[in-house]
């Protein structure tokens, strides 16, 4: 923690950005990251970053003025918050007072909080990535590579803002992730990982034995795969990691900015039916210790719990605060930035459906001639038109109502409310995705939860190369 | 430069007081502006001036690494500490160290990578300039009546570079981006396109009215968009989408990659993959170009390599450690955190893009893909796409809603036109080219 940043500090700068603007706010972050990764079952290298700024926006309307500063003393942020008032300057300043009450902590939603003060345990890191290497490479005699890597995150920010927010929160991150090549009929990939917001003893309940399992088990999966089909079939898609596809089809087309702009398929159809009746899709950001919750998002709203889609109808957007007051809602606790260096944008947190009614065999079984996409290595979308891809990472093919052949990654195609009103089944096993997640926008990536039970859509397209 | 280059001896310094055997730092600080208007709303300005500073250090070959934009002395002193000592728990690697050879990076002017322009354009004159891009694109036809918003930003960074080895070198880049983003009514669809220009100068951007206009053209171009049937076609990829692919084989020549067993190119140099139009070359000493610079990231000079020549793969792309690891020498390739390219790029054909057109019978012409991912131990290729179908040589109606998929290989082998569109706005480009067959998705 800086010391001279206190609440007098913060007033200042404030004082100084706010000029003729509406708002301001100003954003300090510490992220300390270390890693350490094993190749060839050797420890190969270790890695640090450390960031630390101080990022200020001014707002105006529309207009949204962003400068950000490493060097942390008042002068530097001070000339900072000059620079970010510039897209305001044409207006008539007025002098207005900018009060903090005393520094708020926002309320713990993270798991296992390590202490941000303890040197890097380095030696558990060692551990995690030998247990996995050996389990990898036990699990099967065709698995011929195993890369594995561990991160392990405390990003501590201070939000204050012209409207007299000042609160703090400490953000814990891990992630395990293995990554295997088998050699069978042909080679084939396997990755898969877990993590949280959490602190490093979630792997000794969750294990890098399971974790490093599961990826081999792909990896021997691929590598006797067939091409996966090519044409519009019935897919199921599986639960947990099939969220990515309320992510893509339907989470950011919700995102407030695309829709207060105008921009999105779904702009003006709040109220709207939008998917089948069986759909109901939330986003939030209280989860503890998933990878994509918030005690507070990087304005200081506190994260929420949001119903997007409720039996089919469309319920509401995900809204920051640029995005919420011009469209005269509140912020839904969603804006969230990558780093000091980026404003805020609208962002999902956990992303996911409740569960429904069928059993996975039951619609299994409901399939004549289709794909089961059991996993996905992530999906992107287009917002205006609507159609977004996601992308196979284990897909089986169906036949009269039986799982047969595996088949190998392809990528499927779908128009994301026409995909939403073909969900025929919703399963009974409803879960967040243990596989990790990270959503790119404009350049930011932030850590996000995806999840789903397992879902029947009647009719998608499938990207693979086996045709005719 | 003197300061920066300061920096960079110090944490050198530093790493060698803590322990490590060797150790090199690349400090930069790079100051960054950009400005979007929607309609007739400046919506964003920003400016700033960050600094990096990037440190490996080595123990007897154990590499570990710091990135941070802390530059104070006592912050350094204590994080630099830190990476040596975790250093500690990576294993001893004969392999591993500094380079052995760093080349002759030349005189840095000759490769007009910095140019005075950039700082010195003032902001006035940028926000004059997105706010033309927004009344261009609406200018363009009735149906563009709202946009994503159009942006100009740039980039000035200065980059220090010191070694345990006594190997120094400093340079400046610049760059200037102008980009907008029009969105089509269609009647009750939105047709969005994404068009822009980026150079080391302003001098060298496309102007206003060719990037707005192009936009335009591309968003109104989709409006009345259909599903195009499950068929094989040939393919093809406008340039940027072109590059795109190219993305996917040089993720495939990463001697990183290949060293682990995740490349479908393992074993295969000398051999002939690619077809007769294939000549893949990646070159760091491309005047002007955006992926040139005088070194790497490990301070070895960049070079012209040919990767495939007519086909036949030549070499793979390497940093010193997989070099060493796959008996070769570096590339000049070496980049923050792994290998990357520096202006990697498939040579131009002769013909134009119109003319590989009209020579298509029937076929897809492909504008836009969305989705990642291929698959890079086996080459498998999918991407969701949109586009044009070409009849009788003709772009005959917009497709959309489908994807394409293929083999890597395989598609370098069918590359069977190379357009002549090339240009260097990207640290991996590629002319427009044609792929004979691939599988389309659609009804």
């Amino acid at each position: 923690m800086i010391e001279h940043l206190d609440a007098e500090a913060f007033t200042q700068i404030l004082t100084h950005a706010l000029g003729a603007a509406d708002y301001a706010d100003a954003f300090y972050e510490r992220r300390v990251a270390r890693s350490l990764r094993l190749q060839d079952g050797r420890i190969h290298e270790a890695g640090l970053t450390v960031i630390e700024g101080v990022g200020i926006r001014v707002l105006r309307g529309e207009q949204a003025g962003y400068a950000y500063s490493d060097d942390l003393s008042l002068e530097a942020l001070r000339r900072t918050a000059r620079v970010a008032s510039l897209i305001a300057k044409d207006g008539a300043a007025r002098v207005r007072a900018v009060a903090l009450p005393p520094l708020q902590r926002a309320p713990l939603m993270y798991a296992g909080m390590p202490d941000p003060d303890a040197p890097a345990d380095s030696q558990a890191y060692v551990s995690l990535l030998s247990r996995a290497d050996i389990a990898a490479r036990a699990f099967d005699p065709r698995i011929r590579q195993v890369n594995a890597s561990v991160s392990d995150e405390i990003q501590d920010v201070i939000v204050a803002t012209s409207e007299g927010r000042f609160v703090r929160d400490r953000r814990p991150l891990v992630t395990l992730g293995v990554q295997c090549v088998a050699e069978g009929v042909a080679r084939g990939s396997g990755f898969y990982g877990d993590g949280g917001r959490r602190g490093l003893d979630y792997f000794v309940t969750r294990t890098p034995e399971e974790i490093a399992q599961e990826s081999a088990r792909i990896a021997t999966v691929n590598c006797d795969a067939a091409d996966a089909p090519a044409g519009d079939m019935a897919v199921v898609v599986g639960a947990g990691s099939g969220g990515v596809l309320l992510h893509e089809a339907v989470g950011h087309g919700l995102e407030g900015d695309f829709n207060r702009q105008g921009t999105s398929r779904y702009s003006g159809r709040v109220g709207e039916r939008v998917a089948s009746e069986l759909v109901t899709i939330f986003d939030d950001g209280n989860l503890p210790g998933e990878r994509g919750t918030i005690a507070i998002d990087d304005e200081g709203t506190p994260g929420q719990h949001k119903v997007l889609v409720e039996n089919g109808i469309l319920r509401g957007y995900m809204q920051d605060r640029l995005n919420g007051a011009l469209m005269g809602v509140a912020s839904t606790g969603s804006g969230r930035r990558q780093s000091f260096r980026v404003p805020p944008q609208p962002r999902m947190c956990n992303t996911y459906m409740p569960s429904g009614e069928s059993t996975f065999e039951e619609i299994i079984a409901s399939v004549g001639r289709g794909l089961y996409a059991k996993s996905f290595l992530g999906g992107q979308v287009e917002i205006s038109k609507g159609d977004f891809v996601f992308m196979l990472a284990e897909g089986y093919l169906i036949e009269n109502g039986k799982l047969t052949k595996p088949v190998r990654g392809a990528t499927l195609i779908g128009n994301g409310p026409e995909i939403m009103t073909r969900v025929e089944a919703v399963g009974n096993d409803g879960q967040l995705a243990a596989r990790y997640y990270t959503c790119g926008k404009a350049g930011q990536y932030v850590p996000v939860g995806v999840g789903m039970p397992t879902v029947k859509v009647s009719s998608v397209t499938v990207g693979g190369q086996a045709f005719g | 430069m003197d300061e920066l280059l300061g920096v960079a001896r110090q944490a050198v310094q530093l790493a060698l007081e803590s322990g490590a055997t060797e150790a090199e730092a690349t400090a930069a600080v790079s100051q960054r502006f950009a400005t979007e208007a929607r309609d007739t709303t400046i919506s964003k300005l920003e400016q700033s001036t960050g600094r990096s500073l990037g440190v490996r250090v080595f123990i007897d070959g154990a590499k570990s690494s710091l990135a941070t934009s802390d530059l104070s002395a006592d912050g350094l002193r204590a994080m630099v500490r830190e990476a040596v000592g975790t250093a500690r728990f990576v294993e001893r690697d004969s392999l591993g160290g500094l380079p052995d050879d760093f080349g002759k990076p030349g005189p840095v002017e000759s490769l007009e990578i910095y140019f005075d322009d950039v700082l010195a354009r003032e902001a006035e004159e940028k926000i004059a300039e997105v706010r033309t891009l927004e009344e261009l694109i609406r200018a363009y036809d009735p149906r563009i009546d709202n946009s994503s918003g159009s942006r100009v930003s740039d980039a000035v960074a200065s980059i220090a570079f010191a070694n345990s080895r006594g190997f120094e070198g400093s340079y400046r880049s610049s760059s200037a981006v102008r980009m907008t983003n029009p969105v089509a009514r269609d009647g009750d669809d939105k047709r969005n396109a994404a068009y822009g220009s980026a150079a080391r100068t302003y001098a060298d951007l496309e102007s206003t009215l060719e990037v707005a206009t192009e936009a335009a053209r591309r968003a109104i171009g989709m409006c009345g968009a259909r599903k195009p049937p499950t068929t094989r076609l040939p393919v093809i990829f406008e340039r940027d989408v072109a590059a795109a692919v190219l993305g996917d084989i040089f993720t495939a020549l990463n001697a990183a990659n290949v060293a682990v067993g995740n490349s479908f190119l393992i074993g295969r140099v000398g051999e002939r993959i690619g077809s007769e139009a294939v000549t893949l070359i990646d070159d760091g000493r491309i005047p002007r170009a955006l992926g040139t610079a005088p070194f790497d990231a490990e301070g070895v000079a960049t070079r012209r390599t040919i990767v495939f020549e007519r086909g036949t793969l030549r070499t793979y792309l390497y940093d010193t450690y997989y070099g060493r690891k796959l008996g070769a020498a570096s590339t000049g390739n070496a980049a923050h955190g792994g290998i990357g390219p520096s202006n990697f790029y498939l040579e131009a054909g002769e013909k134009s893009l119109e003319e590989l057109i009209a020579s298509t019978r029937r076929g897809v012409f492909v504008l836009d893909t969305i989705g990642f991912s291929s698959e890079s131990v086996s080459g498998a290729y999918s991407r969701g796409a949109r586009g044009m179908m070409i009849e009788d040589g003709e772009l005959a109606y917009p497709i959309d809603e489908f994807t394409i998929s293929g083999k890597l290989p395989d598609m370098l082998a069918a590359i069977d036109a190379v357009a002549n569109d090339l240009r260097f706005d990207g640290s991996i480009t590629s002319p427009s080219f044609r792929i004979a067959e691939m599988t389309i998705s659609g009804n």
